[in-house]
């Protein structure tokens, strides 16, 4: 619904609801601003959007306008200049925005703002992308009146925390951060002290400034209050070529532009200066973590592998790329077709399409794994994955969210984030899980099942709908396969959670976001088909805001999904192994005891990758792949969407793509010329797999404005790095969207119980890990927890376990040395212990363990 | 005359309930709950009583506001008492405090508040716990609680104190310090009265002490015997804190309407040492100083009134100062306040205030130059208008003020050496505003 306001003597068709600030802006007109943010409430703070605001006088009786004597209508002006940015816009609205009484306010709010600022512009990081700067250019007096002597002096260097400076001098109270923490993410870190000219920002939380997104702080500071401790006196905005990139750390596939310089520190070579999120309204707005913001050291760490090693008895020995090439060839054409390829999580899809091109020229039935392989049902998301063009950021009170067997918070922040908000909106949210985890204080409803039940839950939501008449028959009956036995199936099945089922059935719009916590591979897959069959009976697939999402545990996991590779195979090569493997951007040797083992009685690996992981250490040959810094490529996003990401700085030694690492073996193999870009493997992908069909690297680049306008030329919301140049990526579309194609739905199984007394190890993903691609960025360490197991007190105090005792868990033939957690987060029965936080694999699926206390 | 509010001039002891109920305490209340609550509303209204904090909006008029159909509807009574020279707020809560609980009740009965929360500066802690004991003592009579006085409506009343601002007395700052939160101003709309602008964002009236004081009597003794005293516009009795270089300084409960002349020279006793009056302030630091003119002491002392001399009769804490008073440096005492008490969350009196403080400390160490004279007529007039609250506005009245009527004063300070300026420093002597006056 739209409105007509009048801006400057000139009509205006707005959207209804929208704020006078973001109304004008939508037509391009300037209403400056320092404390408000269109992605946050109005403050009504800096008082630097004062307009002369009136509206349309009209007959009381007759509703119409009054007309002065000229046949103009009467205008009622407010006495006073009123604030643009709490100015909700109505019919008949009348705004004058470039009066010189208009300017004059402006003037002295930036003459007021200046008496308290330090004016060091020259050594201020923001200095080049600044606000203040901007704005006093644009509308400031040209020289102060005020004394500088007067001047208010404060500490330039207070930390808040070890990630985020504060320079007192130079904030100016506009709340920005305080309101960031408080109404965006709902983390209540950062808080104003004291009043007056002595108001300022302090942290309230312990550990400081406790939140994943505190970075963001940096980028909405309209001044240079708030910096990094990353990037501060790092480089000048404007020295800084910003490339357009895409996160390689979870599937939300947040876009961000890498700062890239020719840097003293890097012996004058390109290299990332610092990471900045890049707007996507359809996939991450304007918001990054901290894991994506500061986890790029890997790209440039001192210990990357700089050349292609390859074992000579028990001896490395760097060799030339065609000697590597030419041992690979060899040993793969010896092979005979028993060969395992496994793709690691942030291989781009032209490193897997050129991998599985590779594998296609080993043998007849190439084995193509996915690592890590602990989630699957990549047909379940084909099928019914969410709609193209669903934003979890529109979703609101007409909206149900189920968030089931993930930890959204530690495994995909930013969805976490959406999800949050849109349970501020009203949406209905149900998270569903084995334990307690931080979204459940935003959720409408929350639903403990005992680990590995998972799928009763969404069984039981199926049966409420076939109860409750809640089935979409028009759907099941024109396009539904196996109705009837899934319908045959729930008959019975119990509705614990019934408060909770209707809310959910109730709703206009469903997406269930599904993780993998707690589930073997196979029960996984049944989680997956429960999901899709509580979507498709109830109809919420095929369009926008519906659907499935599954919460992969890499950043392209859908992109190997797609282009063949598989989870099950997997599992397949560690239970049947073959003599060659070849294991590209992957280290499960580190991750995992049984690959380990599996691994170690190979007859050949190879493997690409960015360090001398354990992997490396057990390879053939050891080929250094490049990091996502330096090359270009595209990765699929958790919600589909195919994202280019372009090369941000410099090669690192001899390091190649892995794409060109493959195709240069397949041309070994078959004689066939590599191709020589990126853009050309694009090109065969979009020929050979139909989802593709659609995208080249040009469509994947184009960008359409976006709203809010912020970055580029805009002058007052900060963060120049917004703009998106690179592209806002293509979403492919599922089966549901197609009305030709059949939808499946069966009845699952219900996974074993466990037997009683049985202490289960859950492995859990923490977002701060001791991971190859985020160990190298030290800044991060003091987040990354020391290695620990969690348990229940009931099954602690037994075994004489308490908080912070040393104990040992023994899984098999594995034993690991860990503190004990006894803090009330673990369920009885089962031992939570985090991947990937110590040097020792934890099982990728829930297994029984036993577990002893250490005694001193 | 028999005082209305300050009635513990007449009756020392009716601080105490026995007493209070002995002359008639409370009947106001058992009187309004045999009407209907928009009957209540309306005899207000009639009565036309205006907010005695300082603004004279319709007490009626804000009571009408609240939405009948709201679910949680509460009163907040505002004893933030503290603007420079107001001192009638802590009288009535010590003296007479059960008129105010009365006044209170009435109020909530009239919107069907479920609760009355009673904010007290932080500074007026000894009484607030003898407010407490007094709101038991009437919970103990039924007076507040369950089912008051067999209404069927049930409403309690709660003490909180505040922790010494004075931006709590702005009453959207108030709301927030009493939800815990930093005691900063809303924006507006909405507005107390609104759903979203209220007490944990329900509708809210916010009422100042002497306000709700009046209420009892105007239950009792209908709209129209209240409309006989003082003014058409301005009717009612009205407590006037005098202080400053007064030989009686105190409270003085008269008609509205009483002139500035009656009040200053007949009950106040008139200047101290028998000196001239120079300049009055109608409202503690808030509005602008008035010269102490003929024209000025024969204006009655209304709202109306006090207005067209450019000034404003707020919460009637009228300063006097004498002959010898240095205006300038009055005026940066007054700007030092606001200084020191603005909440820093808009940037005009946040920084103005700043600004401002810092050109007075010069001017009074003799350091002053033309340029700052420049400086005090135009900072304060890029204050004022347009903040979010009124005290950006009140923050320039001093300078305004002083400078309207006083130029003279701070041109010897821009315009003479320093070892002068210390002498004059020295011959002023320094005003005494009643902060919290003792009687």
């Amino acid at each position: 619904m739209t409105v007509t306001i009048t801006i400057d003597d000139r009509p205006y068709e707005v959207p209804a609801g929208a704020t006078l600030v973001d109304a004008a802006k939508m037509h391009a007109i300037t209403i400056p601003v320092f404390c408000y943010h269109p992605k946050m409430n109005p403050a009504g703070m800096c008082r630097m959007c004062l307009v002369e605001l009136g509206s349309i006088a009209k007959n009381r009786d007759t509703g119409q306008p009054e007309l002065d004597d000229n046949g103009q209508p009467v205008i009622r002006w407010f006495p006073k200049l009123q604030t643009a940015c709490t100015q909700i816009v109505s019919d008949g609205l009348v705004v004058r925005t470039q009066t010189a009484r208009v300017a004059e306010a402006r003037r002295d709010i930036l003459e007021f703002i200046l008496t308290s600022h330090p004016l060091d512009c020259p050594i201020c990081d923001k200095g080049g992308e600044c606000p203040l700067q901007n704005l006093t250019m644009a509308y400031g007096p040209g020289e102060s009146r005020f004394s500088y002597g007067d001047k208010m002096h404060l500490d330039k260097h207070v930390p808040l925390g070890e990630l985020i400076f504060l320079d007192r001098e130079r904030c100016i109270q506009c709340a920005r951060c305080t309101r960031f923490c408080d109404e965006v993410v709902g983390d209540d870190v950062l808080a104003f002290h004291e009043r007056g000219r002595s108001l300022q920002i302090v942290t309230i939380s312990d550990p400081p400034f406790d939140t994943k997104f505190s970075g963001n702080t940096t980028d909405i500071c309209p001044v240079g209050a708030l910096t990094t401790a990353d990037f501060r006196f790092g480089a000048r905005p404007w020295e800084l070529d910003e490339v357009p990139s895409i996160c390689p750390h979870c599937p939300v596939g947040c876009n961000i532009s890498a700062s890239t310089r020719l840097d003293r520190e890097a012996g004058g070579k390109k290299i990332i200066k610092r990471v900045m999120p890049r707007q996507n309204e359809q996939v991450n707005e304007i918001w990054i973590c901290d894991k994506g913001r500061f986890g790029h050291h890997h790209s440039r760490a001192a210990d990357r592998l700089q050349r292609p090693v390859i074992r000579r008895g028990d001896e490395f020995i760097e060799v030339d790329w065609q000697e590597a090439y030419k041992q690979i060839a060899s040993r793969l054409k010896q092979a005979d077709g028993d060969v395992g390829f496994l793709a690691g999580p942030n291989l781009s899809n032209e490193d897997l399409w050129e991998l599985r091109k590779l594998a296609g020229l080993t043998g007849k039935s190439p084995r193509l794994g996915i690592w890590p392989a602990t989630m699957t049902g990549g047909d379940v998301i084909a099928q019914v994955g969410v709609g193209v063009g669903t934003r979890l950021q529109d979703m609101g009170p007409e909206s149900a969210i189920l968030v089931i067997a993930s930890d959204l918070d530690e495994e995909a922040p930013i969805w976490w984030l959406q999800v949050k908000q849109a349970a501020d909106r009203g949406a209905v949210v149900i998270v569903a899980n084995g334990r307690q985890t931080k979204l459940d204080r935003y959720a409408s409803a929350v639903i403990q099942y005992a680990y590995g039940q998972a799928v009763e839950v969404l069984n039981s939501f199926a049966a409420r709908a076939r109860s409750r008449r809640k089935v979409a028959r028009p759907l099941v009956e024109s396009r539904v396969d196996g109705y009837d036995d899934l319908h045959e199936a729930l008959k019975g099945t119990r509705v614990p959670h019934a408060d909770a089922a209707d809310a959910l059935l109730g709703a206009e719009n469903l997406v269930i976001l599904a993780g993998g916590e707690g589930l073997a591979l196979e029960d996984h897959a049944e989680l997956m088909q429960a999901a899709a069959n509580l979507l498709i009976i109830t109809g919420h697939v095929g369009r926008a805001n519906n659907g499935l999402v599954a919460v992969w545990p890499g950043a392209n996991t859908q992109g190997a999904l797609d282009l063949g590779f598989s989870p099950e195979v997997t599992a397949d090569l560690l239970a049947n192994p073959p003599a060659v493997w070849v294991i590209a951007g992957a280290d499960p040797v580190a991750e995992d005891a049984r690959a380990a083992e599996t691994i170690a009685g190979a007859e050949f690996v190879v493997t690409s990758t960015q360090f001398l992981t354990a992997t490396a250490l057990q390879a053939d040959v050891i080929l250094p792949r490049q990091s996502f810094a330096e090359r270009e490529g595209m990765f699929t996003n958790g919600m589909r969407r195919v994202q280019r990401f372009y090369a941000a700085q410099g090669p690192v030694g001899e390091a190649l793509p892995d794409w060109t690492i493959y195709a240069q073996v397949g041309a070994r193999l078959k004689g066939d010329k590599p191709r020589l870009s990126a853009g050309a493997v694009m090109r065969d992908i979009t020929q050979h797999v139909a989802r593709y069909a659609g995208m080249s690297y040009s469509r994947l680049a184009q960008v359409e404005p976006q709203f809010p306008n912020v970055g580029g030329s805009d002058l007052y919301y900060g963060g120049t790095a917004y703009a998106n140049h690179g592209g806002l990526g293509v979403q492919w579309a599922t089966d549901a969207e197609d009305e030709s194609a059949r939808l499946i739905v069966r009845p699952v199984e219900l996974p074993d119980r466990p037997a009683a007394g049985d202490l289960i190890a859950v492995p859990v993903r923490l977002l701060y890990d001791r991971g190859v691609l985020f160990g190298p960025s030290t800044l991060m360490h003091r987040r990354v927890p020391a290695p620990y197991a969690g348990l229940n007190s009931q099954d602690a105090a037994p075994l004489g376990i308490a908080d912070g005792d040393q104990i040992t868990v023994s899984i098999g033939e594995h034993r690991f040395e860990l503190t004990a957690r006894v803090n009330g987060r673990a369920p009885v029965g089962t031992v939570l212990l985090p991947r990937q936080l110590g040097e020792f694999p934890v099982p990728a699926a829930p297994t029984v363990c036993v577990v002893h206390k250490i005694e001193e | 005359m028999e005082h209305i509010l300050l009635r513990d001039l007449d009756i020392p002891d009716i601080w105490q309930f026995d007493t209070y109920l002995a002359n008639g305490g409370y009947e106001g209340l058992k009187h309004a709950v045999k009407h209907s609550p928009s009957e209540v509303i309306q005899i207000v209204l009639d009565a036309n009583l205006r907010g005695r904090g300082g603004a004279g909006f319709s007490t009626g008029r804000k009571w009408s506001f609240i939405p009948q159909d709201a679910a949680i509807k509460y009163v907040v009574v505002n004893a933030d008492e503290s603007e420079p020279g107001t001192f009638k707020d802590r009288q009535l809560l010590e003296h007479n405090p059960h008129q105010v609980i009365e006044g209170a009740l009435i109020a909530a009965y009239a919107i069907q508040a479920a609760a009355v929360y009673i904010y007290a500066r932080g500074e007026f802690w000894d009484l607030s716990y003898a407010l407490e004991d007094h709101i038991d003592e009437a919970r103990q009579a039924n007076l507040l609680g369950e089912n008051i006085l067999g209404s069927g409506w049930s409403c309690d009343v709660f003490v909180h104190r505040g922790a010494g601002a004075y931006i709590c007395g702005e009453e959207s700052a108030l709301l927030n310090s009493l939800q815990g939160l930093l005691g900063q101003p809303r924006v507006r709309p909405p507005f107390p009265a609104q759903v979203g602008g209220g007490l944990y964002y329900q509708p809210t009236v916010v009422n100042n002490v002497e306000t709700l004081a009046n209420v009892p009597w105007i239950m009792l003794n209908g709209a129209d015997a209240y409309k006989a005293i003082g003014t058409p516009e301005s009717p009612g009795p009205k407590i006037f804190c005098v202080s400053g270089h007064a030989a009686r300084p105190g409270n003085y409960e008269l008609p509205l309407g009483t002139t500035f002349r009656e009040l200053i020279f007949e009950h106040a006793g008139g200047v101290r040492d028998g000196k001239a009056l120079k300049a009055i302030l109608p409202c503690g630091a808030s509005g602008p100083v008035l010269p102490a003119t003929d024209d000025v002491l024969d204006t009655p002392l209304t709202y109306e009134a006090v207005t067209k001399l450019g000034s404003t009769l707020g919460s009637a804490s009228v300063i006097l100062m004498d002959e010898n008073t240095d205006m300038v440096w009055a005026a940066a005492r007054m700007v030092h306040f606001f200084r020191h008490e603005s909440c820093g969350k808009c940037t005009p009196c946040r920084e103005g205030t700043f600004w401002l403080e810092r050109v007075y400390e010069r001017l009074l160490r003799g350091e002053g130059t033309p340029r700052d004279l420049e400086i005090l007529e135009s900072v304060p007039r890029q204050m004022t208008g347009v903040t979010l609250c009124a005290l950006g506005d009140f923050a320039a009245s001093p300078v305004l003020g002083t400078l309207q009527h006083f130029r003279d004063e701070y041109e010897r300070y821009v315009g003479i050496s320093a070892p002068e300026a210390e002498a004059v420093a020295e011959e002023a002597v320094p005003v005494e505003a009643g902060a919290g006056g003792e009687l």
